[in-house]
């Protein structure tokens, strides 16, 4: 679990790392040591690794839709608070509408791109091994819904659960903005416009 | 150390005889007073029975705040379902005044969240102190544990002193429940944190029945998910177990006073199911294994 963490972790914090910042020279170490001394790096090296790359344009892609989601927001009701849940539902349906028509050329694969599919699954899959992975799917399929339709810009069912998502795979996904969510149904990952109730895009078979 | 051995069977044998022991609520001036509800939204006669039956009890027991363990709302969340599965059952509570925080369960729409008779500012997580006591309450988001979520919750529970601290949300971190079980990745994730900042009680629904856990880490854990909904005979009685009860619907009523936590489970036609008192002892170091402020125990209620 441990080394497990490590990996994902490193995965992670790599998708941070871009080009300019390590060309800005080498990090600075607490050892002095010449053997371990850093070397500075050339300037047109490629970020550390392909899955750090794929969640850097993951990170990128989901902001866009973000800053997308809150253009459409303020062209119809808000979502605020209420006495009246009548509002609420309105203003959900007029943003999920809006929102649909605002990508109506959105296609799966969009945001998980292939190379976000394969970074996504390289970090999902251990989590789904041995009694730990055992406890984590007996969690994600617990009273998790049959009724989800894979396909982008599908509104989620009104009446569907909302799936629990173990807290120690959400720690290892990259982080998303608050109107965004993941979500698995079944063995799928979907992402999920909370605010919304739809469907952005969807990762089939992200777990075994 | 004789005196310690002696101390703590004593302590064993009290804390069970409080299981067959009636206690009632004391009403003491300057108390907290609250009920909870879990797994309640369906709509249904059941649901409607609970609410009569709290709506009853309050005229014994005043109370001004009602906690949710989540699926506030079953199935569809139209307007009219608001109102069949909230606003209907729980009327004479709402018209007296009696304030709902909710939490959310995997039934529920995150939106809920604005829906203002759920009082939850508009927030997934949430917390809230009653004027003139020392009692926080900490909703949390059970379904959704994110770093973000966590930050808060230990930056919250830090600044809260000395106040009874009382966690609320769907998925019960312990439980003998044979269609659900403990939440462990929930608790992986929640009980450091709790035990770190001397959390006192946690209380929990998803488990369509009540069960009170002997006290964990220094921290007491209640689950109640049967206010609308029943699974009978699931309740696989544990190591965990203190009390349990999966053949009926209820709701719990407890008061906070000083050091002391009173607690009544009824069913839908009152009968008493289970009473008792938590009790909070003096400050403990900090350990892993428990609780950083004061100890939670069963004790007998001196109570009239």
């Amino acid at each position: 679990m441990a080394a497990r963490y490590l990996f994902n972790a490193f995965v992670l914090a790599s998708s941070c790392i871009t080009a300019d910042s390590l060309a800005a020279g080498p990090m600075q170490h607490a050892t002095q040591s010449p053997a371990v001394a850093p070397q500075p790096v050339k300037k047109n090296d490629a970020p550390v690794n392909a899955d750090a790359a794929a969640l850097a344009d993951f990170k990128k892609r989901v902001d866009d839709y973000v800053a997308l989601h809150r253009r459409v927001a303020k062209r119809v009701p808000p979502l605020k608070e209420t006495n009246n849940p009548a509002e609420i539902t309105h203003a959900q349906a007029a943003l999920e509408q809006a929102l649909s028509a605002a990508r109506a050329t959105a296609k799966p694969g969009d945001l998980f791109t292939p190379a976000v599919r394969t970074a996504f699954r390289k970090v999902l899959i251990p989590e789904m091994k041995g009694e730990d992975g055992h406890d984590t799917k007996a969690v994600m399929k617990d009273d998790a819904p049959t009724t989800v339709p894979l396909k982008v810009n599908a509104k989620y069912p009104e009446s569907a659960t909302r799936p629990t998502v173990p807290a120690a795979v959400l720690m290892n996904l990259p982080k998303l903005p608050e109107e965004v969510e993941y979500r698995f149904i079944e063995k799928h990952l979907i992402l999920l416009d909370a605010e919304a109730g739809m469907v952005i895009d969807f990762i089939p078979n992200a777990i075994k | 150390m004789r005196r310690l051995l002696i101390a703590s069977i004593a302590t064993a044998v009290v804390s069970s005889a409080v299981l067959a022991q009636e206690v009632r609520l004391p009403l003491k001036e300057g108390s907290i007073r609250f009920a909870v509800i879990g797994d309640s939204g369906t709509g249904d006669g059941h649901q409607l029975r609970v609410g009569k039956q709290l709506a009853a009890q309050r005229a014994r027991v005043p109370f001004d705040l009602v906690l949710m363990t989540g699926d506030n709302l079953y199935g569809m969340e139209r307007a009219r379902d608001y109102e069949k599965k909230f606003t209907i059952p729980y009327k004479p509570l709402l018209d007296a005044g009696v304030k709902f925080y909710a939490s959310l369960g995997n039934h529920d729409d995150t939106n809920q969240r604005l829906y203002k008779p759920f009082n939850m500012g508009g927030e997934r997580y949430y917390t809230f102190k009653p004027d003139r006591s020392s009692v926080r309450f900490f909703a949390l988001d059970s379904n959704y544990i994110d770093d973000k979520q966590i930050a808060w919750l230990e930056k919250e529970l830090a600044a809260s002193g000395s106040d009874w601290k009382v966690m609320f949300f769907h998925h019960p971190l312990y439980s003998s429940g044979g269609t659900h079980g403990s939440a462990d990745l929930q608790r992986e994730k929640l009980e450091p944190i709790f035990v770190k900042h001397g959390v006192n009680l946690v209380i929990a629904g998803h488990e369509h029945f009540y069960e009170r856990v002997k006290p964990q880490k220094g921290i007491a854990y209640f689950t109640l998910g049967s206010s609308a909904k029943l699974r009978k005979g699931d309740l696989k009685r544990s190591a965990l177990t203190e009390k349990g009860w999966d053949d009926g619907y209820g709701f719990m009523l407890m008061e906070i006073a000083g050091d002391d936590l009173y607690f009544e489970v009824l069913s839908d036609t009152a009968q008493l199911i289970d009473s008792g008192v938590v009790h909070r002892t003096g400050k403990v170091a900090p350990t892993p294994g428990r609780s950083s402020q004061p100890v939670v125990a069963t004790k007998p209620a001196s109570v009239p």
